[in-house]
């Protein structure tokens, strides 16, 4: 091995993240409004879906397992499911239908007009999330997407409700300000339960 | 907006709770959770930053030797052992592809040995069956309290893999175990951060591991 290890590979490395975490809080009122959302949702009987490619398909799963079994006891489970998860109906659609329309085809089967869609990619460069998001937009769901960098093609889909980008081009981190912001989702979206008349269609501003 | 509704709504419109308030809160709590994740990061390199050179040597060694990273964990801890996985095996260039697996995302195996035998031991018999000594054992538990992730460590190190662990809270069984060479603990009560803390990690041990190889 070339290289010897020290202690300042490891700082640097640490160091990377502190700008693009510090970011997330300035899009604090960005994330509520999402949450809000989010929780009107819900509240009305939506389910949410989430989609990603490679650890974004990951992290879909996390997120589905946060909302249907919720770490902090008491809280409600959420309906809630990932479309990456099953290899044989994903690979499966991704052979006849092709790469980039896999989330939309799925989407249109699984999800209606009260649900919930959340695309993640950490450099918004994913096609079939791009599509997966205008696909629900065009059904009437409530969209959500999880992007880096400058937002990228999944940034630029037109109509989406809440575009939060992670301020970083490197995907690692990027991916870590997502992980942040869906635990933050997820948690907040409970605050908006736990202060039922918020929920009220005539509070709505 | 507020003052018409709590006439409507006087119980739930009692204190701070019309939607600004709400708000108000929401967007409070993100920034807090948001400087705790920052420090957090800060104690765990302060903690760790020369366990995790070290750390990252060994699987350096081990990929170079030829071996295999198995990764699993439970829950959202599973899907971070996916994340793991697909990091290793397929990189942004130039990083070289590593062989790395997520024993969860095989649901059959998963099924089979929980309908068959027991949860405790979907981790270590998988590794039974396919871990060799030289492989590499990743385990992730935000309690550091799972007995199949203990479990499955303790295999792993009976066989001869190098064996690492992620854990929250004060590392729980996983500290008890003194079968883990590389222990992390995220000193954290909060699963949320642990996991947040967690995933830095694993992505520190990646860039590491590659920096070492390179």
């Amino acid at each position: 091995m070339a290289t010897e290890l020290s202690g300042p590979h490891v700082e640097q490395i640490f160091d990377r993240r502190k700008d693009a975490t510090d970011a997330l809080a300035q899009d604090a009122e960005r994330v509520g409004r999402a949450c809000y959302d989010m929780a009107r949702r819900f509240d009305a009987g939506g389910k949410l879906v989430c989609f990603g490619n490679g650890s974004a398909a990951a992290d879909a799963a996390h997120i589905a397992v946060e909302f249907e079994h919720p770490v902090i006891m008491g809280k409600r489970a959420l309906p809630a499911m990932s479309l990456a998860n099953d290899a044989a109906t994903l690979s499966g659609i991704i052979r006849r239908g092709g790469f980039d329309d896999s989330f939309a085809a799925s989407l249109r089967l699984h999800a209606g007009a009260h649900d919930i869609a959340l695309g993640i990619s950490t450099d918004g460069e994913c096609r079939n999330v791009a599509r997966g998001l205008a696909a629900a937009r065009d059904a009437g769901l409530l969209t959500v997407a999880l992007v880096g960098g400058d937002g990228g093609e999944v940034g630029r889909t037109p109509g989406l409700d809440h575009v939060l980008i992670a301020r970083s081009t490197d995907p690692q981190v990027a991916k870590e300000v997502h992980v942040t912001t869906y635990h933050v989702l997820w948690e907040l979206v409970h605050v908006f339960f736990e202060q039922p008349g918020v929920l009220d269609p005539a509070v709505v501003p | 907006m507020s003052s018409g509704l709590e006439s409507l709504y006087p119980f739930i419109y009692a204190g701070s709770s019309d939607l600004d308030a709400v708000l108000d809160e929401v967007r409070r709590s993100t920034t807090d959770k948001v400087g705790e994740i920052s420090r957090l990061r800060g104690e765990v390199l302060k903690t760790y930053r020369d366990a995790l050179a070290d750390c990252a040597t060994a699987m350096a060694r081990s990929f170079e030797a030829g071996g295999r990273l198995f990764a699993f964990g439970n829950g959202g801890s599973s899907t971070d052992a996916q994340a793991v996985a697909e990091l290793f095996e397929n990189p942004t260039p130039p990083a070289r592809p590593l062989p790395a697996t997520a024993l969860a995302a095989d649901v059959a195996a998963l099924t089979a040995l929980a309908n068959d035998v027991s949860f405790e031991v979907i981790f270590s018999r998988t590794l039974a069956a396919n871990g060799r000594a030289g492989d590499i054992a990743l385990g992730l538990s935000t309690s550091g309290g799972s007995a199949n992730v203990v479990r499955g460590l303790q295999e792993a190190s009976r066989r001869g893999m190098l064996t690492i662990g992620l854990a929250g809270y004060d590392g729980g069984k996983m500290a008890e175990a003194d079968v883990i060479e590389h222990l992390f603990v995220m000193p954290s009560a909060s699963v949320h951060r642990i996991q947040e803390a967690q995933t830095t990690t694993y992505h520190a041990l990646w860039e590491l591991t590659h920096l070492a190889l390179s």
